[in-house]
């Protein structure tokens, strides 16, 4: 059996590239299970979406601790603590990373002791698709990697495909980028062992009572702790130069994210801006640009 | 101490008075109604000091009734059967925030067929709630009850909403003696509840009522409740026995009725137990080894107390004034359960009675002890029996023809 | 606070009341309208929200609000609210609570639980004269399981259950509360905080029920990128589709006139929501009844577009 674990950020199509690759599969008369994992996070945060391969019948549920092949749709979930995408890769596994870098490169950065395959399919998908929804070259890299035929791939894309899409045109346009996806790729021999057991004991719960015990908060402003800002695929950018200090950005972010340093002009929270680029849009004097997040360093503080 | 002719439901919001609620979140349906009426009365002649809030739904008024805990005052509300359903989201919501809430609710039967005589299948609906539950035979014993659960809630190891159950019509309609104890003696036994973790305060801000994603988190809130479920049941004695020093009436989770040397019994709850013990009176005097084993306090569940009660008996029958359907008896199954690992255990037999509040005739339970001697030692248990007679069944026979069933 | 009104969006208060790190989408409407609000109503609150998006701001262990949160259930928030605040007032009555530790108390709902579920429970409130606010973040359908149509779903939108368009208008919740004749209510909308800050500070004069509709757009849901929620909320106003009014007592007053107003076809062109009225052919006629619709309802009030 081929374990998959597809790593993106709501809205990438995580969800929908495992299923490519689980309907793939299944169009080769494998034993296939996919499916999503929804938490409360929304659009942009890191969600994970799993699919089982098998030639014979799957006795596994749920999610998947140790894949053999893991997906990452976003290079910048390598460095975050929330989603993990190495987390229990099996010895040998294959990690697929979408990025512009090298395999080399990314395995040097991110000390990465696996077999990696790089392929910048955002660039793809934004030169082919004319958008960064990535569900369908990632379903093709999965394939790819899993070693499923061409034809089933282009069957499955456009199987699943017809479920959410109408435009015919579109479906096209993904079958041609996911089949250069594919081909880009080359066939891998995957050999895994597993090696990581975790050794965890069945314990008795102790009573503790009810003002310990009540899922009740007493901390206030708690949601700071949560970094949402890895959720992003765009960071703002200010140009002081041009900036008036006329409030605009400021009042109109969502998350309270923008305050003034002590010159007044804005400066971003980095640590929790979910890139939703309302600021850059309503920037009267055009001051602050959308700079494409990369690689580890998407948290890092810029500009102040 | 005075005595007073109470029914069953004045005698509830004479617990209520007495226990010094503040606030009363209520909404009318027989046969609860009597109770915020008297409440409300009360509330106006100036003889409680309490907020009487009439709301626009059970559900309503739970979730007013829940917040309002949760807050940090003392509050009493009650229903009955559709309400109870039309409520019951937030009876899960309610508990799982751990607040004191006491809670009378009236027996009736579920619709459909709509109806209005009692049965316990819409308390027992709430069972895995998290409320706990006492179960009331008699007036006064939902006035003390109502007094009991106040306690109970309030214990800080505890924390758990609670329910007092009376059958409609049989208590709520029904007028006895009460002794009606005086205010101080009710204050020495509840004192004022001061809440520790339970309030929403400009300078301590609490977020209440919050998502838990994350099986191993919620496995971790609901089996505390579960485990505060079960730490209720010693305090609850605690609690019995406080009243005792204090009123002089002694109760515990389950009550036994001549069941020393009994060999045959028949477990029941709520006010038909008193029906069951005239049957085992009857059946003593005709020489049957007779007793009855009353369950007062369903959840927690006293099990302990059940199988010391019944181990060494011969056969016991279980009457369940519900039904699971496609089941059975409710009560039946949770009994068998707590024998089942019992190196010696008595015949378990299962019966259906009272239901929509049908009276169980003296052949009936005379037929009961009938089933019990000839079963006991048997090697198969026939499923559950409900108690029907052939004049009941001849009467619907004519209801029937005139409905137009051919 | 100040009674004077504010002027400008220098004059907002610069504390945030509302924290960032929640699960929220990035570009939420309801998220901005609900900063500005709670701007205005400082952090001497008690949320009392049902069930929609905003359900999961507070996940264990986690909260973004500087006050207090309870959520009950989709049905029940006002009378969550109600137990609240009669508890609140009891324990001030009663000695146990300092009058000015006193708590104001705000229900948070989405136009799911507002227009539909929560209904019942929203006229008894309104009824009882609860001392209290209401903001109902309204993004015109079931947006936290994933946009299905609700009784705020606008004619011709798409919803996961209208995939064809829905064919009835909006449920006009404005009237149905205005006809219970609180002593305040309003129109808000994210695009005009200067508007919304100004009805809280008049709101806060009015003991009773203050209640609150924004509309919000919802990046997901509307299908629009999430960097056009402020500019979509504005299109919504400029194009009188979302009347900015407010009522005291009954009596309905505009807060915003636009000077001229632009076609309803520019704000409904930028939304994926509606975007079968446009592709592959236009829908004259549907287009054509939305503007009719939004022309018939400034005429009442003696405004020609």
């Amino acid at each position: 059996m081929l374990k998959l674990r597809f790593h993106g950020r709501g809205g990438q199509g995580a969800k929908v590239a495992s299923r490519i690759t689980g309907t793939a599969a299944f169009l080769e008369g494998c034993h296939v299970q996919d499916f999503p994992l929804y938490g409360a996070e929304r659009r942009g945060a890191p969600i994970s979406a799993f699919t089982r391969i098998s030639r014979g019948t799957i006795m596994e549920r749920g999610v998947i601790p140790n894949p053999d092949i893991t997906i990452v749709m976003d290079q910048t979930l390598l460095s975050d603590p929330q989603a993990e995408p190495l987390a229990g890769l099996k010895k040998n596994g294959v990690v697929f990373i979408n990025t512009p870098d090298s395999p080399a490169q990314v395995k040097d950065e991110y000390n990465i002791d696996a077999q990696v395959v790089t392929l910048d399919i955002t660039n793809i998908g934004l030169d082919m698709l004319g958008s960064p929804i990535i569900s369908t070259l990632a379903g093709a890299v999965a394939s790819r990697i899993v070693g499923i035929g061409e034809e089933s791939l282009k069957n499955a894309v456009e199987k699943e495909l017809s479920k959410i899409i109408t435009d015919q045109k579109l479906i096209a346009k993904n079958i041609e980028a996911a089949i250069y996806c594919f081909r880009t790729l080359e066939l891998l021999k995957i050999k895994t062992i597993q090696t990581t057991q975790r050794q965890d004991s069945v314990i008795r719960m102790p009573f503790e009572p009810a003002k310990i015990s009540t899922p009740s908060i007493n901390t206030t402003a708690s949601s700071l702790l949560k970094r949402t800002g890895n959720w992003r695929l765009f960071k703002p950018f200010w140009d002081h130069d041009v900036c008036t200090k006329c409030m605009i950005c400021v009042t109109r972010c969502p998350e309270g994210c923008i305050s003034l340093n002590e010159q007044g002009f804005p400066v971003a929270d980095y640590e929790h801006c979910k890139g939703c680029m309302i600021c850059a849009e309503e920037c009267p004097k055009k001051g602050i640009k959308a700079v494409r997040e990369s690689g580890s360093d998407s948290v890092e503080v810029m500009g102040t | 101490m005075k005595k007073e002719m109470l029914t069953g439901n004045t005698a509830a919001a004479w617990g209520v008075r007495l226990a010094e609620i503040d606030y009363i979140p209520a909404f009318p349906i027989t046969p609860q109604t009597e109770i915020i009426e008297t409440l409300s009365g009360w509330i106006s002649e100036g003889a409680m000091d309490a907020r009487f809030v009439t709301m626009d739904s059970e559900h309503s008024m739970v979730a007013a009734a829940g917040a309002a805990s949760a807050t940090g005052v003392r509050v009493f509300t009650a229903t009955s059967s559709q309400g109870l359903m039309y409520g019951f989201e937030m009876l899960y919501t309610v508990a799982g925030w751990r607040v004191p809430l006491v809670m009378i609710n009236v027996s009736r039967g579920l619709s459909s067929p709509i109806t209005l005589g009692p049965d316990h299948n819409d308390i027992l609906a709430a069972r895995d709630s998290g409320f706990l539950q006492i179960h009331c035979e008699n007036c006064q014993e939902v006035l003390d009850s109502v007094l009991m659960a106040y306690r109970l809630a309030e214990d800080e190891r505890v924390l758990l909403p609670v329910f007092v159950n009376l059958d409609g019509f049989y208590l709520s309609f029904t007028r006895e003696p009460v002794e009606i104890p005086d205010m101080d003696e009710v204050r020495r036994f509840l004192p004022s509840y001061k809440p520790e973790h339970a309030f929403f305060n400009a300078n301590r801000p609490m977020a209440q009522g919050v998502a838990v994603l994350g099986g191993a988190y919620y496995s971790y809130f609901k089996y505390q409740m579960h485990l505060a479920s079960q730490k209720a049941l010693d305090v609850y004695k605690e609690i019995c026995r406080d009243f005792e020093k204090e009123f002089g009436r002694k109760y515990d989770a389950i009550e036994e009725y001549r069941l020393e040397d009994a060999e045959y019994v028949l477990i029941m709850t709520n006010s038909f137990s008193t029906m069951g013990k005239a049957a085992v009176n009857r059946a003593r005097d005709q020489g049957i080894k007779a007793g009855l084993l009353r369950l007062r306090l369903l959840r927690p569940f006293p099990e302990e107390d059940i199988r010391n009660a019944i181990r060494e008996k011969k056969s016991v029958g279980v009457i369940d004034q519900n039904i699971s359907v496609g089941k059975g008896g409710i009560l039946y199954s949770e009994v068998a359960g707590c024998l089942y690992n019992e190196k010696q255990r008595p015949f378990l037999i299962s019966f259906i009675g009272g239901l929509g509040g049908k009276d169980i005739s003296p052949q009936e339970f005379e037929f009961i002890f009938g089933q019990l001697i000839k079963g006991a030692g048997a090697e198969k248990v026939e499923s559950p029996h409900l108690l029907y007679t052939q004049e009941e069944w001849e009467e619907m026979q004519k209801l029937k023809e005139i409905a137009g069933k051919e | 606070m100040s009674t004077e009104p504010i002027k400008s969006i220098k004059d907002l208060p610069l504390d945030e009341n509302l924290f960032p790190g929640t699960p929220a989408c990035a570009g939420c409407g309801g998220l901005l309208t609900l900063r500005h609000c709670l701007k205005m109503l400082g952090d001497k609150v008690v949320i009392v929200n049902a069930a929609g998006c905003f359900t999961l701001l507070s996940i264990y262990p986690f909260t973004p609000f500087k006050s207090s949160w309870l959520y009950t259930a989709m049905a029940c928030a006002p009378a969550g609210a109600q137990g609240v605040r009669d508890a609140l007032d009891i324990l001030i009555e009663k000695g146990k609570l300092n009058p000015g530790d006193d708590l104001k108390v705000l229900v948070l709902t989405g136009d799911g639980a507002a227009y539909d579920m929560g209904l019942s429970s929203t006229s008894g409130a309104i009824y009882r004269n609860l001392d209290f606010y209401y903001i109902c973040y309204d993004n015109e359908a079931y947006g936290n399981t994933g946009f299905q149509q609700s009784g705020a779903t606008p004619f011709a939108s798409r919803t996961k259950t209208t995939p064809i368009g829905k064919d009835f208008p909006k449920k006009d919740l404005f009237e149905i509360w205005n006809s219970h004749k609180p002593p305040y209510l309003a129109t808000i909308s994210p695009a005009y905080p200067v508007d919304l800050a100004n009805k809280f500070k008049k709101a806060e004069q009015y003991k009773g029920p203050k209640l609150f509709i924004s509309l919000t757009p919802c990046p997901p849901g509307w299908s629009t990128d999430p960097s056009h929620t402020f500019k979509l909320a504005k299109l919504a106003v400029d194009t009188g589709i979302w009347a900015l009014k407010e009522s005291v007592s009954g009596e309905v007053k505009h807060t915003f006139v636009p000077g001229k107003f632009k076609p309803v076809e520019e704000y409904l062109k930028e939304q994926g929501r509606f975007s079968h009225l446009f592709k592959p052919e236009r829908k004259e006629e549907t287009l054509g009844k939305i503007q009719e619709m939004v022309n018939e309802y400034w005429k009442q009030y003696g405004v020609l577009l």
